[in-house]
């Protein structure tokens, strides 16, 4: 019997397949084990007490960031293949702009720097040496988003997969963190995220389909979280 | 006067074209149409500071948006303008489109309420819109602090708010929104259609501070998730741009807490670029809501002015 390839482009989509997975993997040293995105204030606060809760705790996350920073990734992964860096600099100030807590901005900023540095060192393209450039004079604050979409671009790897390894990140990082703060199965864990990761497809269609200023949110809750979770004198997380 | 070929008022009018939440909501309600005399609202309010007291220098209104004149009844801050904003419709319908203008000069200091909860009704065509400009020069001071908005059910709604603020000016602008008259019917808890919701702010020279858009789709995004509303019923969103320094003060006060069995939770973050606090209280009740927005209320006015609040209203 013969299994046929389901792709004309093995060959690229296996490249592909592979730069995602080392860019997406959650081992890819970019400092995001050291948030919980406010699930550790959440469990303090008795926000998330079960598999349940965190479910729908890290589907908030994900919906907002599939309507807020998404966008932004998908618009400057265009950019990007553009090569425009000024269109770049204007939609990380966007995204900054929309980053409404500490603990939000220090998150975006960290990994979107610690991204574009290793994007240097890994891949070396001229538009992630400038990138950083930009970052390093404070031209740009450089968050997480345009990072990704950044170094997906320069490799030819596209939007769709930023999306989905955006996404993945978010996932990861709350669930992550939930392995550490709760009584949660790494089962529990895995199905949750099976789950998610089923809704990427239909997500990312809206997410590309929008403007920039489309970029919006509704997660108030959370936004309490964060605003705790400054406060707080015992912490584990940075958010 | 020669009129402007573009009204101020043409503003909201635009707003609900450009946005995708509302592509769906185009066509024209089978009574008065949108933006027609009657549903097109305009107030323009320009604020100066004259010998110690500010005034109300500038007044330009059209139905249903009126003001009647400046009081100065704050025996805190006896110098502030205090000004009701009134609709002399009462409330917001499918197809109006209000449009508001507030200017602040040097130093000038007011304090704009509304009369009553704005009420947007139920909706089977169109939807309505606001516009809003607030500029503050140096110095300025605005307390911008409106009663609730009860969205009715299959409300659509839409409102823009662009700030301009001077690095030593402070607005306090809240916004208190209700899920709906949610003990008069089932349906009326999270049953409007989509409230869009968005603020952004800007120093006088043309540079970013921060934006904000809410959008609130109950059918599409669910309301009781845990992260967004939980089991909380009315939220208020409460933006202060103020320096840093008294940003960060109030900030240290402002306190932050969730407490599930009593229903309410409230906190402050700091805004980007040093642009001062958002401040967030979800509660089960308006009046939980309410007074906490006047602690934060009091603090802020302590901390800018060194003034206290004036006493509640007994009926409000």
């Amino acid at each position: 019997m013969i299994i046929e390839n389901d792709g004309v482009g093995g060959t690229s989509s296996t490249a592909f397949l592979s730069r995602m997975l080392q860019f997406g993997d959650s081992m890819f040293p970019i400092g995001a084990f050291a948030f919980s995105s406010g699930l550790e204030s959440a469990i303090q606060e008795g926000v998330v007490t079960d598999a349940a809760t965190l479910r729908a705790f890290a589907r908030t996350a994900l919906e907002q960031a599939a309507r807020g920073d998404c966008i932004a990734l998908i618009t400057a992964h265009r950019a990007a293949t553009a090569g425009d860096v000024d269109t770049l600099a204007r939609i990380d100030a966007q995204v900054y702009a929309r980053k409404l807590s500490d603990e939000a901005r220090t998150m975006s900023v960290r990994m979107g720097k610690k991204f574009t540095e290793m994007g240097v060192e890994v891949v070396g393209a001229p538009l992630l040496r400038t990138w950083r450039e930009c970052i390093e004079k404070s031209v740009t604050p450089g968050c997480y988003p345009i990072a990704l979409a950044i170094n997906f671009a320069v490799q030819d790897l596209p939007a769709s997969q930023a999306f989905v390894v955006h996404q993945y990140g978010v996932a990861t990082t709350i669930l992550g963190a939930a392995l550490r703060l709760m009584k949660v199965s790494h089962i529990e864990t895995q199905k949750i995220l099976y789950e998610l990761n089923g809704q990427a497809a239909g997500a990312y269609e809206a997410a590309a389909a929008a403007r920039l200023s489309d970029m919006a949110g509704f997660a108030p809750l959370t936004e309490i979280l964060a605003a705790i979770h400054t406060r707080a004198h015992v912490r584990l997380f940075m958010s | 006067m020669i009129p402007a070929p573009f009204p101020p008022w043409a503003r909201a009018e635009a707003l609900g074209a450009s946005m995708p939440e509302f592509a769906s909501f185009q066509d024209e309600p089978p009574q008065m149409s949108s933006g027609t005399v009657g549903k097109t609202g305009f107030l323009r309010l320009g604020f100066e500071r004259r010998s110690g007291k500010t005034i109300l220098a500038d007044l330009e209104r059209r139905v249903p948006y009126m003001v009647q004149r400046a009081l100065h009844c704050d025996e805190q801050m006896p110098g502030l303008a205090y000004v009701f904003l009134i609709t002399t419709t009462g409330c917001l319908l499918q197809g109006d489109r209000l449009a508001l203008d507030i200017t602040l000069r040097p130093r000038a200091q007011a304090h704009l309420t509304s009369q009553s909860a704005t009420k947007i009704h139920a909706m089977d065509a169109n939807y309505a819109a606001q516009s809003q400009t607030i500029a503050l020069a140096d110095d300025a001071y605005l307390e911008f602090l409106p009663e609730p908005v009860i969205p009715h059910r299959h409300s659509r709604f839409i409102s823009d708010t662009q700030i301009s603020v001077a690095p030593s000016a402070t607005l306090l602008l809240s916004e208190i929104i209700q899920p709906g008259r949610k003990h008069h019917h089932p349906d009326e808890c999270f049953g409007s259609t989509v409230l869009s919701i968005s603020t952004a702010a800007v120093r006088p020279d043309g540079r970013s501070l921060f934006a904000e858009k809410l959008v609130i789709e109950p059918r599409r995004y669910a309301m009781r998730q845990t992260g967004v509303m939980d089991s909380f019923d009315v939220l208020a969103n409460v933006i202060l741009c103020a320096p840093k320094d008294k940003a960060d003060r109030i900030h240290e006060r402002a306190g932050a807490a969730i407490n599930l069995a009593d229903g309410i939770a409230f906190g402050a973050c700091r805004l980007p670029n040093d642009a001062g606090l958002i401040f967030k209280v979800l509660g089960r009740e308006t009046a939980q809501v309410k007074a906490k927005v006047r602690e934060f209320w009091s603090v802020v006015r302590q901390e800018i002015i060194g003034a206290a609040l004036p006493p509640p209203y007994l009926w409000r």
